[in-house]
């Protein structure tokens, strides 16, 4: 799925301010770097780190997992448009390849479509929580590409 | 004539039945699911753009407030005794008591795929299939306690706590105050670990499965816990005498919440009533 930060356009942007994003950006990579569980897609990481001396949106942020035996995935993608701030870019999160819907709190942190009563610091903490809540055997909805991204594609 | 609504673990063995033979009836004329999608529809997150109606702002209690008239309405098209009967969490706690019986809302979910296997909204029973979901089953899905690592329902001292807040809710009016009788109710706490639910929010997780996902209405439970939601508005009411729904106007031009929230006298989608119109309600129904 694709989920705009905020989910609006630029310019009527609420409450949760550069800080937070940066705050939250930032745990989503020392999470990425500090488990034992990550396996990393290099790549895309390094592009980051050096987006990130450089000052620059990065170009993506990736998080690419086995947890507890599911496969989870979150993508940041780089925001192109002129004007928009550090990390203000398009998540797009998955669990076994379907997309997980998430949603952006006021204090920066991110709940999902699973877990719609609590939120988490990062995406990648609120994906493994996800799937604990999953619990075995059960697959996300696949909802189809077609109902995400726009204003509003971060709830369904 | 206002009709009343009862703690579910005082319903006649009659009560019950009817109960839930009408809301049977009313999945299974196809409204069940269109209250599904319209809780999904409105839960707009306050770290979004836009109106919100049903969560992470003052109109929580109202919304949810109609939202429950709305069904009751439905149920009681069905069989105009019954009403909506509320689940009192801080007395009923376990996960045997009401109202996970088999003669109301069945168990707990099993625990190879937490698929709720007695009662009458169990799958194979043919009467409660999952139409609107997150997941792919179409099975209704509980983990009362939360088996992997358990939390407690609220207790009555943190329930109390809310209510003791004489401000009806504060700026931002949103998931963020830690002061405000709305959001200490509505639980968004700060931080991690199990603080990070409370009251409402933490009845959620508690009964997990479908309803701490966003189409947590699939669970009749939701409703009795709702209702007991509501029930503490009203003692709130008549415990701070004069206090009153806020913010009583809508923000300023400067204000970033302008037109995300909805004030005293402003409309509350999607219904044509105000949540100052929803503050009375004992011409409609009252609490046992």
């Amino acid at each position: 799925m694709v989920v705009g930060v905020g989910g609006v356009p630029v310019g009527r942007e609420p409450s949760a301010k550069g800080r937070a994003r940066r705050t939250s950006r930032r745990d989503l990579l020392l999470g990425l770097f500090g488990s034992a569980a990550v396996a990393v897609a290099l790549t895309p990481l390094v592009a980051a780190s050096r987006s990130l001396r450089a000052a620059e949106p990065p170009a993506d942020v990736v998080f690419d997992e086995t947890y507890r035996g599911r496969h989870i995935r979150g993508i940041q993608t780089a925001a192109t448009s002129a004007g928009r701030t550090l990390g203000d870019g398009q998540w797009h999160v998955t669990v076994d390849g379907r997309p997980l819907q998430l949603m952006r709190r006021a204090d920066g942190t991110w709940l999902s479509m699973v877990d719609h009563y609590r939120s988490y610091a990062t995406p990648l903490e609120a994906a493994r929580a996800a799937v604990d809540e999953l619990g075995p055997g059960q697959r996300l909805r696949d909802t189809g590409e077609e109902h995400m991204g726009g204003d509003h594609g971060v709830h369904a | 004539m206002a009709y009343t609504r009862k703690d579910v673990s005082t319903l006649t063995r009659a009560e019950r039945r009817r109960f839930v033979k009408a809301m049977l009836e009313v999945k299974r004329r196809g409204e069940y699911d269109e209250f599904v999608r319209m809780h999904i529809e409105f839960y707009v997150s306050d770290g979004e753009g836009g109106l919100r109606t049903a969560h992470m702002t003052p109109s929580f209690l109202p919304w949810h407030r109609r939202f429950l008239i709305e069904l009751e309405r439905a149920l009681r098209r069905v069989d105009s005794s019954v009403s909506m009967p509320y689940w009192d969490w801080t007395n009923d706690r376990s996960a045997t008591s009401a109202p996970w019986t088999k003669d109301l809302l069945g168990g707990n979910g099993r625990r190879s795929d937490r698929q709720v296997m007695t009662g009458p909204f169990a799958y194979a029973e043919g009467n409660w299939t999952l139409k609107e979901g997150v997941t792919d089953g179409e099975f209704l899905t509980r983990d009362l306690g939360r088996a992997r690592d358990p939390i407690a329902l609220p207790t009555k001292s943190e329930l109390a706590g809310a209510l003791a807040d004489p401000v009806y809710d504060v700026s931002p009016w949103d998931s963020t105050t830690t002061k405000g009788f709305r959001n200490r109710l509505e639980g968004w706490g700060t931080g991690r670990g199990p603080v990070a639910w409370r009251n409402h929010n933490r009845v959620h997780r508690w009964v997990g499965g479908a309803m701490v996902g966003g189409a947590s209405v699939n669970d009749p439970v939701f409703w009795m816990h709702h209702a007991f939601v509501d029930l503490q508005w009203s003692r709130w009411q008549s415990r701070h005498r004069g206090a009153r729904y806020l913010p009583a106007k809508p923000p300023g031009p400067g204000s970033k919440q302008r037109g995300r929230i909805v004030a005293r006298h402003e409309k509350l989608p999607p219904w044509d009533v105000t949540p100052d119109s929803l503050e009375d309600v004992s011409r409609i129904y009252r609490y046992a």
